[in-house]
């Protein structure tokens, strides 16, 4: 008996992906997103995916100005000291794309609900602001009977799919971030149906098993394995490549004008189609 | 303070001010785009208060950066840490239970209770401005018991009677409202380009502490939105020391700090 390898191609990756999924994403603002997964998605032209996106941005702005989402379900959506992201702005500006604001932690209690397997956590987070107001099917001001005490609670998301980005994976889906994981990645790992590891390199199960305390995510955990080299591009990799600050820069410059920005959108990620704007 | 003479920036005097403001105990996250904030807890860390800890971002505990990039929840911020946490969101239960007390928030909206809207500008729906997204002020407002306000746009569209989106808790409605939610401290201070601002006791309402060198009360008053508290003769703010500017350009030689003065 052999094991079964969970290898996929990149090329291939949007059809992990069906339209209409709710799809989350790994990395923290400008380190670690999935991108190169994301630009197999622009260029097949998922529709419809309610995306769940912690903190993030760039990854964000690709899968909006692609016109592959129906909703974004966030806690922060910037560029940081590179600025605001600018389809993202748009689409919220103009309601193309439904934006679901709620704050990291409470959308990370979410994700625990579901890997939990409960139907809410209740957390203090959030109280007083008006977050839970934008979607109170999904998170409700309550008092605990017993102990006389607020919360807010936070209705389970369970993500149809999870991609995240690591350095190294094996072909049994094990996952390791050098030196060790960092984000919010194994929230997502844990509480999504389907999960894809996207991976700089495709290693030896052997070099888990050399070094078992440096494994981020268990083989079982993962479903698919995606051998995408400088797959984080022009997020960081941290520690291998940083953010690429030129690219913010120039993608920044080229967003103030349509036929630039579709030039080089076209050239880094996927030809702009005309019917973007819902 | 020394040298009243010293040479020094806006974004140095705001700094400065600011890391006043850290006590010893302090142990802060810091968020996005916190350039200001970052420097503050540096220079604090570096004078007054050796025993504060500061995580980067809700990752790094206790680093000691050589310089400050674009970002300040990026790895250049992580040098000479003591821990790399495995998950940002391990870091969250030990606010809640109180071991990590202070952050620090910006807003592009601040009302006079210390709420703050990071999310639009104009109606939700329908926004005049989409911003950012209030990120981690919604969790860590109620979380954590010592809030630091900064602006560097002290202007009545910046300090407004009403927010359009409330996305970081400070006082809430003002009076006991944070008690009666069940849950501790408050914002402290609220640092600007123009003053330094604390909270009246009882009703938790923004009030003047001191102005700073060549800015006039009158200057303040007019540049926020809702009625600022003034009790008595508002006091000057110190200038940096000799010392302090010094400190700061070597903790943020790359001028970091600076991106929040445009």
């Amino acid at each position: 008996m052999t094991t079964q390898s969970k290898i996929w191609p990149l090329e291939q990756a949007a059809e992990l992906v069906r339209d209409g999924d709710v799809l989350a994403i790994g990395g923290l603002s400008l380190n670690c997103a999935p991108m190169a997964f994301c630009r197999e998605l622009a260029r097949a032209g998922r529709r419809d995916l309610d995306l769940v996106a912690v903190v993030s941005g760039m990854a964000v702005d690709w899968l909006i100005a692609a016109g592959c989402l129906r909703r974004l379900i966030m806690g922060l959506t910037s560029f940081e000291g590179f600025g605001l992201a600018p389809s993202f702005r748009m689409a919220a500006q103009t309601g193309s794309v439904e934006i679901e604001e709620w704050s990291e932690h409470t959308l990370i209690c979410a994700l625990q609900a579901a890997s939990a397997g409960v139907p809410f956590m209740p957390t203090r987070a959030g109280l007083g602001t008006d977050m839970p107001a934008l979607h109170p099917e999904r998170t409700w001001e309550a008092v605990d009977e017993r102990s006389g005490e607020r919360y807010l609670a936070c209705a389970a998301i369970k993500p149809d799919v999870a991609v995240i980005h690591v350095h190294e994976a094996d072909a049994l889906g094990n996952a390791r971030m050098n030196p060790k994981l960092v984000w919010f990645d194994t929230e997502l790992v844990k509480a999504a149906r389907k999960v894809v590891v996207t991976a700089e390199r495709i290693v030896d199960t052997a070099s888990f098993r050399a070094a078992p305390e440096r494994t981020s995510i268990p083989s079982f955990a993962v479903d698919h394995v995606i051998e995408a080299p400088r797959g984080a591009w022009p997020t960081a990799c941290w520690p291998e490549y940083p953010y690429d600050g030129d690219f913010y820069r120039a993608y920044q410059r080229a967003a103030r004008d349509p036929s630039s920005f579709a030039e080089l959108f076209a050239e880094h990620v996927a030809p702009i189609q005309e019917q973007t704007q819902r | 303070m020394s040298a009243t003479d010293t040479d020094y920036t806006i974004d140095e005097l705001v700094v400065s001010a600011l890391a006043r403001e850290f006590p010893d105990d302090t142990v802060a996250f810091n968020g996005a785009v916190s350039f200001v904030p970052v420097c503050a807890l540096l220079l604090a860390r570096a004078t007054h208060a050796p025993n504060l800890i500061w995580v980067a971002g809700s990752i790094a505990v206790d680093p000691q950066p050589k310089e400050i990039g674009e970002s300040t929840l990026s790895d250049a911020l992580w040098g000479g840490a003591t821990m790399l946490q495995s998950s940002a969101a391990d870091f969250w239960p030990y606010a809640q239970a109180g071991r990590l007390n202070s952050f620090c928030f910006r807003g592009a909206q601040i009302d006079a209770f210390g709420n703050v809207n990071n999310t639009v500008i104009g109606p939700y729906e329908k926004p005049k401005i989409r911003l950012p997204g209030g990120g981690g002020m919604a969790d860590l407002g109620c979380q954590v018991p010592r809030i630091y306000l900064w602006s560097t746009t002290h202007d009545p569209r910046t300090f407004v009677s009403k927010l359009d989106f409330r996305s970081g808790l400070g006082y809430g409605d003002g009076g006991d409202h944070r008690r009666r939610l069940g849950l501790q401290g408050g914002p402290r201070v609220c640092v600007t380009n123009l003053c330094v601002m604390d909270f009246q006791e009882d009703s938790k309402r923004m009030r003047l502490r001191s102005v700073h060198p060549g800015v006039e009360v009158e200057q303040v008053v007019q540049a926020t939105g809702f009625e600022l508290v003034i009790e008595g003769d508002v006091p000057q703010t110190p200038a940096p020391s000799g010392e302090e500017v010094e400190l700061i350009r070597r903790l943020d030689p790359t001028g970091a700090r600076k991106r929040e003065f445009s």
